[in-house]
């Protein structure tokens, strides 16, 4: 399986393209290309991160502040998402 | 010198739920009296915060809990001689139990007598999917502190900042106050370390400024979710939003109180 070497992310209206190194989490990929990514605990705790999944699959090792609701809408923690796959991933935080 | 006035008086009788606006409070080491006495655990919880709250149903802010018994949660009944018969005064007697029960009423409308009916669980439980229990003290329920609060002035402000109206009620403060200075609208973080004193009798010491979550993106009239107001906090603000505090003297605040920089 291939893996994702970067992807789509969407905020104030700008779209980015983010490099990401194998492992790494959607958040620290989009910091270390210098986007001012929201973003708090780190931890997946605050739910600052949450953002809407428009394509591609990721895991988390902890989801906690999502709502049933949240996930139903494909919200996603950035501090957390971690590629699962080689679909094109597409991460919007203006959701 | 003083600094600001007490705009309003706010408690929680359920954590998580709808506040209710009081016109005077009691406000001891562990919070005002009647603040977050009753929460709702959830089995599937993280140990350190298991309860259930509208981060995991939005709707659950909308709830509405009212006591039962009404005025005589706004004062303990010896407020009074506990000041006057000793030095440095006596902690007084809340009321018992019994007079911290709460009816319910959920965003749909449907009315539970006392949340420790087994329906009222019962309901939230099939709704949810969760295991839930209710959780009771007399000396409240807190994420940290026991005493905070929030300025009108910083709810103006992020509003301004993000074009849109911010309800002062998202920040689930106890004490939302009008600042003497009006050239900082955040004047309440420059306060940390500071001691203020607040009416006659209660001194509390700032000890640090609120660190946010997802609480404060739910609109407390409908519960839809504004994740922007969190975004710009963490980007701008350090993520905080108001302070909190801890009590060094216990007293009773009435709304429109002086508050005075020790």
């Amino acid at each position: 399986m291939s893996r994702v070497e970067s992807f789509r992310l969407t905020l104030d209206g700008e779209d980015h393209t983010v490099p990401i190194g194998e492992g790494e989490t959607l958040l620290v990929a989009a910091l270390a290309a210098g986007i001012d990514a929201p973003h708090n605990c780190q931890e997946g705790r605050c739910g600052t991160c949450k953002s809407w999944l428009r394509n591609g699959e990721v895991t988390m090792e902890t989801s906690r502040p999502l709502s049933p609701r949240n996930r139903e809408r494909g919200l996603v923690l950035a501090c957390q998402a971690i590629p699962s796959s080689s679909a094109e991933i597409w991460l919007d935080f203006d959701y | 010198m003083q600094i600001g006035t007490i705009d309003s008086i706010w408690r929680y009788p359920v954590k998580g739920m709808r506040g209710e606006e009081i016109p005077h409070t009691y406000t001891s080491f562990t919070g005002l009296m009647g603040d977050r006495i009753h929460g709702v655990i959830a089995a599937d919880g993280t140990p350190g915060h298991p309860w259930h709250t509208g981060r995991d149903q939005e709707e659950f802010v909308l709830y509405k809990a009212r006591y039962k018994a009404g005025e005589e949660l706004l004062l303990p009944p010896n407020l009074d001689a506990s000041y006057s018969e000793w030095e440095p005064g006596i902690d007084p007697i809340y009321p018992d139990a019994d007079a911290f029960k709460v009816s319910v009423e959920t965003d749909k409308g449907v009315i539970y007598d006392d949340i420790e009916d087994s329906a009222f669980i019962a309901d939230l439980e099939k709704l949810t999917g969760r295991s839930l229990r209710i959780h009771t003290t007399q000396k409240g329920n807190f994420d940290a502190r026991p005493v905070s609060i929030f300025s009108i002035s910083a709810a103006a402000k992020l509003g301004e900042e993000l074009g849109m109206d911010i309800d002062k009620r998202r920040f689930r403060a106890n004490f939302y106050v009008e600042w003497e200075d009006q050239e900082d609208p955040f004047y309440e973080n420059s306060l940390v370390g500071k001691t203020l004193k607040i009416g006659e009798w209660l001194e509390v010491i700032i000890v640090g400024r609120d660190p946010r979550c997802s609480m404060i993106t739910l609109d407390p009239d409908t519960a839809e979710e504004s994740p922007k107001l969190l975004q710009h906090l963490a980007r701008n603000h350090a993520g905080d939003a108001g302070v909190f505090a801890a009590v060094l003297q216990r007293g009773r605040v009435s709304k429109g109180d002086r508050i005075i920089l020790k």
